[in-house]
């Protein structure tokens, strides 16, 4: 695939919750971002306030709702069926009476991979998240950082190109938050093509790892007014900026600026 | 300027581990080791016994009558095939309550199923006794007759739960395994059957319960194959209070230990339930 060919196209999309008509033509691309000889995913952001509709978007994106109107398609312009786009809801839902090893093997399973694969790639990823001492846990005996890191481990036991998460940094401790970051770009760099996209308030966990942030705001009308509808309203291509990919980002005397920057955006929303 | 005081402050949670152990019985949410919670226990049995022997009430017989009526019942009146007899009814109709109430159950993810399922559970309002005539029609009545009665009013209260327990599974529990990429047969298995198991169990040893409590009605109407409904409405007839009490008690205690056989069953198959709980 060439550098910059479209991964994800969201176009037009609309769609009404009861009444109120939450997305309103909402568009965007996701491109491949490419870096010579290092595998490099996409990390992309998705920055609202609260009711925006983010939560909608990644359902839409995800299959689980059909739009009333758009289309979401993926690489060559493919559909995504439900099942296709790995999904970590906010609550990390698990089987609760499965052990977690066995919640991993469950997903294997669900995506056709025989029982012994399963169990192999199950083991591998508990490991690679340092979980392994948890594989005989239920649910209920892990923390909520361990259950997230169950939750997104069990999106990878099947191969999946895009995984969507929902506000992954909420309620999480400043070294939790760490070890998420850094899991989030670790996940995204497996695969040249592999795209997270997260839902979040958080915008510096979501400057310091992303390279394209979306902002995505209500409508409003010609005197300010917000009205019916959202749509993406500003986009910071951070790779453009120079602020991709770099995990001292922090620490640059820039970042406040910029962080400043999206933070008065994010008020205007 | 406030004085200064030479007590310690307490540290969060030191307060609690302070208490003495009889204060602790007596605080609400509180939780106790098992010795303790079995010396309150026996505490509360001593209570009920002593009370019991003290009874100035001629209809309440002692607790050496009703022992001394026990060991006529069993030895000379045959009370121990009476209850191996009640045993079977209540296991046939449990098999069969079990079955039937399952499968309405699960079928209420179905939509035209739904308004079936509803029916089914509105039936429970009716009394088990108004049904033994269109029943005996349906059975041809002895124990076909008790086995469905009681399967019949068991089945009405375990749909309704079990129907309930389904529909409250949060939509979140079926999307998420959707975006897992499991095929809807897989998600009825894990999210419906194996997610509710606990609760069908529990629910299970309630209406177990519910049967066992019907059993004396149901044996009375056909008394032909005995059982301890009959034995017990016989001994009533004839006012041998020491034997009704006596095969209460007998009643009693099979049902306990029927409902710990539940009880042990849900800890074998969910274990997980029993992180989730906490006793108090």
């Amino acid at each position: 695939m060439a550098a910059g060919e479209i991964l994800l196209s969201v176009s037009d999309l609309w769609q009404k919750l009861g009444d109120a008509q939450i997305l309103q033509g909402l568009s965007f691309d996701v491109r491949d971002r490419v870096r010579p000889d290092v595998v490099t995913g996409q990390v992309v952001g998705m920055l609202g306030p609260s009711g925006v509709g983010k939560t909608r978007l990644l359902r839409l994106i995800a299959g689980l709702d059909d739009p009333d109107r758009g289309t979401v398609r993926g690489p060559g312009g493919a559909t995504l069926p439900v099942g296709s786009v790995g999904l970590v809801f906010q609550s990390y839902p698990l089987l609760a009476h499965r052990t977690v090893l066995d919640n991993l093997i469950v997903a294997g399973e669900a995506n056709g991979l025989s029982s012994s694969v399963a169990r192999t790639k199950a083991l591998a990823l508990l490991e690679r998240f340092r979980m392994s001492e948890r594989a005989r846990y239920f649910p209920a005996q892990l923390s909520g950082g361990q259950r997230q890191r169950v939750a997104i481990a069990q999106q990878l036991v099947a191969q999946k190109t895009f995984l969507l998460m929902d506000e992954p940094f909420s309620g999480l401790d400043p070294s939790a938050l760490e070890d998420v970051t850094k899991l989030i770009v670790e996940v995204a760099n497996m695969d040249e093509l592999n795209t997270v996209v997260l839902v979040t308030h958080d915008i510096r966990s979501a400057l310091l790892i992303s390279d394209t942030l979306f902002m995505l705001g209500r409508d409003r009308d010609a005197s300010g007014k917000v009205v019916s509808g959202a749509h993406i309203q500003k986009t910071y291509d951070l790779v453009d900026m120079g602020l991709a990919w770099r995990p001292d980002l922090d620490l640059d005397p820039s970042f406040p600026t910029i962080e400043r920057e999206v933070k008065q955006a994010f008020k205007a929303l | 300027m406030a004085a200064s005081t030479s007590q310690p402050v307490p540290k969060a949670g030191q307060e609690n581990s302070n208490r003495s152990l009889l204060g602790r019985v007596f605080l609400p949410n509180q939780v106790l080791q098992r010795p303790f919670l079995l010396m309150v226990t026996a505490f509360w049995a001593a209570i009920a016994l002593v009370l019991w022997s003290a009874s100035p009430w001629a209809s309440l017989p002692g607790p050496g009558e009703v022992l001394r009526a026990f060991g006529s019942l069993w030895w000379q009146q045959g009370m121990g095939p009476e209850l191996f007899s009640t045993l079977k009814l209540i296991c046939h109709a449990t098999i069969l309550t079990v079955a039937i109430s399952m499968v309405l159950s699960y079928a209420s993810i179905i939509a035209f199923f739904r308004p079936l399922v509803e029916a089914i559970s509105k039936l429970r309002f009716l009394g088990l006794t108004g049904l033994v005539f269109p029943f005996t029609l349906l059975t041809g009545g002895g124990y076909s007759l008790k086995v469905w009665l009681l399967t019949f009013g068991m089945s009405t209260f375990f749909v309704t739960a079990m129907a309930q327990a389904v529909l409250e599974i949060p939509r979140e529990q079926y999307d998420y395994m959707r975006v897992l990429g499991a095929s809807e047969g897989r998600i009825f298995w894990e999210v419906v059957v194996r997610g509710t198991l606990d609760k069908a169990l529990d629910t299970l040893r309630q209406n177990l319960a519910m049967g066992w409590a019907m059993i004396t009605m149901v044996e009375g109407i056909s008394r032909a194959e005995g059982g301890v409904g009959a034995l017990i409405l016989n001994q009533n007839k004839h006012f041998h209070l020491a034997e009704v009490y006596a095969v209460l008690i007998a009643i009693l205690v099979l049902g306990l230990l029927l409902d710990y056989l539940m009880a042990v069953s849900v800890r074998i198959l969910c274990p997980h339930v029993l992180l989730q709980r906490v006793r108090r």
